[in-house]
């Protein structure tokens, strides 16, 4: 469902982010992209949901090339992919139903498929009973659990997350991976940036360890690093 | 577009206008005060416009005729400034009905007993006030006429006149049109920047550009919607007061009825309404990069 071919990115400056990425991602694939810092993770993230455009090579999205797509078509790419981030990034000032609904609202959905569709996703994440509560009130647990309704709300082909527990204590962070993985068997393919080598060991799934922006592992039920 | 994403554009846009309320006030003022110069020198051009007609309609040539003028010349006279085009009606006025008008307009006391020194003389009209120097010229040259009198210079000065009320009012129109722009553009600029971190969540989660556009789009409209609405509240307010004063005092001079302006309102909330799409669409392409 997503295949990368020869990506490269080069930012303006003369930073290379990614050099000659070559990926297969089937549907139903649970993914951890490894690396350090500047290893290229975030950029490969972006590359995904058509932030940012490669340099080099081709992404194909379910058939489709996202590097040749119009920029009209990308919001309706962005509806197939679910994004979360390391900071949330909720809305203060709505309510948590109302920052899971806004995803709906966007793609012009119907209230009444909206009055059905966020108290079940809420239920899914565990938070029904705080659908009233400001993301202020709610732990950063909580809060990433709401993006991830948010994200999930429109059903996606794939949850791309971008460090999803870099703000979380260890506890909190397992219980978001253990979601994650429950939004997986459930049929969405998964792909987590990460650097937290205790989740990426704990969990044994595919891992794609990015170094200085090359593609240097890419293995089955792996761990974070080999070396260690 | 559904209804409910309709409702949503306007909440957002009523939600950013209290935010921003200073600015919103200050843009509503500009757009307001653009549009209130803008129509006083229209109702000051249209209302000369009708004041010069009026005034045209009472021009008149007065061709005095020499005293040794007897009957005989005066019919000759008759028929020929008759015949010149653009002579719409003559009447004669004899020596004697000069005078009888001339008692009435002075007081009879006055002119008791002192031998008539009015001359004959025909009253002439012509059919387009722009042609009345060309037929006196005309009626100068023929034989037996002493002198011609008319209007000369009222005309052309009203002209003038109506013509710099014109220019001078769409060059300020032009000045407070930019102004207004300026700062509605300026309104839209904050808003845009009071919540990037929103657009930049709607983008992340698939939001049409227009999806995110709308909004701000909407909110500029409703700043020049309002500002127009205040300055036709000013200058309908205005003028009816103004009206009645001149009807009460300046029996004179006609002005338009205030009624006969109603359909101009809608061109004001038009334009109001422009600005506002145009200053904000200034900054949507300007500051919001979707």
């Amino acid at each position: 469902m997503i295949e990368t071919y020869g990506v490269t990115k080069i930012y303006p400056g003369g930073l290379v982010a990614l050099k000659d990425i070559n990926i297969k991602i089937s549907k139903g694939e649970f993914v951890f992209i490894v690396g350090p810092s500047g290893a290229g993770k975030s950029t490969f993230i972006k590359l995904l949901f058509r932030e940012e455009l490669p340099t080099k090579g081709q992404i194909f999205f379910n058939g489709k090339n996202i590097t040749r797509m119009k920029s009209r078509e990308v919001p309706f790419l962005r509806r197939r992919i679910g994004i979360v981030f390391q900071d949330f990034r909720l809305l203060p000032e709505k309510t948590v139903y109302e920052n899971v609904a806004f995803a709906m609202e966007v793609t012009e959905a119907s209230s009444r498929e909206i009055k059905k569709r966020v108290p079940y996703v809420l239920e899914k994440v565990g938070l029904a009973d705080k659908a009233g509560a400001k993301p202020s009130e709610l732990s950063g647990g909580e809060q990433q659990r709401v993006a991830l309704a948010r994200a999930l709300v429109n059903n996606p082909d794939v949850l791309v997350a971008d460090e999803p527990t870099g703000n979380l204590d260890p506890d909190t962070s397992w219980e978001i991976m253990k979601l994650l993985n429950e939004i997986n068997k459930r049929g969405t393919t998964v792909v987590v940036a990460t650097h937290a080598r205790e989740l990426v060991d704990g969990m044994r799934k595919r891992v794609l360890q990015l170094d200085k922006g090359a593609l240097v592992r890419d293995e089955e039920r792996g761990v974070y690093s080999n070396e260690a | 577009m559904r209804l409910r994403t309709f409702n949503y554009f306007f909440r957002e846009a009523f939600i950013s206008f209290a935010r921003n309320r200073w600015m919103s006030l200050a843009s509503i003022g500009a757009v307001a005060s653009a549009l209130v110069i803008f129509g006083s020198f229209l109702l000051l051009s249209v209302n000369f416009d009708h004041i010069l007609k009026d005034v045209e309609s009472q021009v008149e040539i007065t061709a005095y005729l020499e005293d040794a003028a007897d009957g005989s010349s005066i019919a000759r006279l008759n028929a020929e400034i008759s015949s010149i085009s653009g002579v719409k009606q003559i009447r004669f006025v004899s020596k004697e009905a000069a005078l009888e008008e001339f008692k009435q307009q002075v007081g009879k006391e006055l002119l008791e007993g002192i031998d008539n020194p009015l001359p004959n003389s025909f009253r002439i009209k012509v059919e387009n006030p722009q042609e009345v120097a060309r037929v006196a010229g005309e009626v100068q040259k023929l034989q037996g006429i002493e002198e011609v009198k008319y209007g000369k210079g009222v005309v052309e000065k009203l002209f003038n006149i109506i013509y710099w009320v014109r220019v001078l009012g769409l060059a300020v129109m032009a000045v407070f049109a930019a102004v207004s722009i300026f700062i509605i553009s300026n309104t839209i600029r904050l808003t845009v920047f009071a919540r990037r971190r929103e657009i930049n969540i709607m983008k992340y989660i698939g939001a049409t550009d227009w999806f995110v556009r709308w909004p701000f789009l909407l909110e500029g409209m409703m700043l020049g919607f309002i500002g127009s609405s205040v300055a036709v509240g000013i200058l309908a307010g205005g003028y009816s007061y103004l009206y009645n004063v001149v009807k009460l005092n300046v029996p004179m001079i006609s002005l338009i009825p205030a009624k006969e302006f109603y359909d101009y309102a809608l061109g004001f909330l038009a334009i109001g309404m422009s600005l506002g799409a145009f200053g904000s669409s200034f900054s949507i392409r300007r500051f919001l990069h979707v």
